[in-house]
């Protein structure tokens, strides 16, 4: 099955439109290490992962996600 | 503060149009179950008020016509009229014009005239500012009767056709936080026995060398398309200053007084989102105190809300008392208090 979004989709979507400074490396970190990380970030990233993967998604299946790497794997399930 | 005790007669307040639940302003700005989920979980406010209709983006009410609708409410809860009051003031961050000043468009429509007038250009700490004001004048004998008065409406920065998904967090915090509302209060010296005594007022500028937490610009006709955000909030700096601010100007009051903790009845805190306050109460950790607040009904009204707590406070407030309120205003960083006593 085609993933909802590539990981390359998420890292540009993290990148250009969040402005965060990441790369495929830093997917795998915990949000403590994620520069400028908050919860208006999620909120944001939601929001555009929606758009893009067509699909509603629920806040509090998200919540508990401890990196990035998490919520790319839960937006693909 | 001069040596003639200070009492509060009695609180207004007014709320434009019918409460905004967060699942009518995601549907108003075409958000979706997510957002609501966040509001509801990070910010926590169930509803605002606001001057706007949403539907439309026509302003409905004005901050004058909310401030005489709020004074004009706490003169008569007080038995006053409009010839009994010597002083007014006013404070706000969102004047309808900046000249002439709210304050004394209010002041004709209440018929107050011929008496001294005072605006603030205050954020959340602008109640406890015009108190700081009218009691200093009346703790010292210059005057008999003040009516002070504090609103916000943040309209004109409500942009009802505005993409929330297209915006910076810095801005789009402000469509969740805030709401439009006004307040006042009339204070008096004299034989009013049932009435709480104002113990202490200070407002105090904490901003040295600290970059304002909140910025809201405004343009002329040379400047208006400058690109500038004309609200923005580092509500990064507020979550980690406020919280400080707060315990120090609790800790400040009480110390003064020579009260303890456990006397205080009534905790009246800071009503930045009904997340923050939570943590700030906490912290703030008045073992014996109700927690008085307003903001998840009526959203962050600026310098309308100290009013909106101080009126949910005076029924409830029972005899002999203590209560102790916080605000912080985090533009330029002014953490400011007043305790308040019934015996």
């Amino acid at each position: 099955m085609t993933a909802a979004i590539s990981r390359d989709e998420f890292v540009d979507l993290l990148r250009d439109e969040i402005g965060l400074a990441v790369g495929a490396e830093d997917l795998g970190r915990t949000f403590d290490e994620v520069p400028g990380w908050d919860s208006l970030h999620l909120l944001t990233m939601l929001v555009l992962l929606e758009k893009q993967v067509g699909r509603p998604l629920s806040l509090p299946d998200f919540l508990d996600a401890a990196s990035l790497e998490t919520i790319y794997e839960l937006v693909n399930r | 503060m001069g040596d003639i005790p200070v009492r509060l007669l009695s609180v207004g307040t007014a709320l434009p149009g019918p409460p905004v639940d967060t699942a009518a302003l995601a549907t108003a700005f075409g958000m979706n179950q997510v957002w609501r989920q966040w509001v509801d979980t990070f910010i926590g406010t169930r509803t605002r008020h606001l001057a706007v209709d949403l539907s439309t983006g026509e302003r409905r009410e004005s901050l004058a016509d909310l401030g005489e609708r709020a004074a004009a409410q706490a003169l008569a809860r007080a038995g006053v009229s409009a010839e009994d009051v010597d002083v007014v003031v006013f404070g706000t961050a969102t004047p309808d014009t900046l000249m002439p000043a709210t304050v004394n468009v209010v002041a004709d429509r209440l018929r107050i005239d011929g008496v001294p007038t005072f605006q603030l250009q205050s954020g959340c700490s602008g109640a406890v500012q015009t108190f700081d004001v009218a009691a200093s004048l009346l703790s010292i004998g210059r005057y008999r009767t003040a009516l002070v008065i504090g609103g916000d409406v943040i309209a004109k920065h409500y942009d009802v056709k505005a993409d929330l998904t297209a915006l910076p967090p810095d801005e789009l915090v402000n469509y969740v936080l805030f709401g439009d509302g006004a307040g006042a209060a009339v204070l008096a010296v004299g034989d009013h026995p049932e009435a709480p005594v104002l113990r202490s007022v200070l407002t105090r500028l904490s901003g040295l060398g600290r970059a304002p937490g909140q910025t809201l610009r405004w343009y002329g006709l040379a400047d208006r398309d400058g690109g500038e955000a004309p609200a923005s909030e580092d509500y990064k700096a507020i979550e980690e200053h406020v919280p400080v601010l707060a315990e120090e100007t609790a800790d400040e009051l009480l110390d003064d007084l020579g009260w303890d903790r456990s006397e205080v009845g009534y905790l009246l805190p800071p009503q930045l989102s009904v997340a923050m306050t939570a943590k700030i109460t906490e912290r703030l950790a008045f073992p014996a105190a109700e927690e008085v607040s307003c903001v998840a009904d009526t959203g962050n009204n600026g310098n309308a809300l100290l009013f909106f707590q101080l009126d949910r406070l005076l029924p409830a407030m029972a005899r002999p008392s203590r209560a102790i309120a916080v605000a912080i205003e985090s533009s330029k960083w002014i953490r400011s208090g007043l305790a308040l006593e019934r015996v």
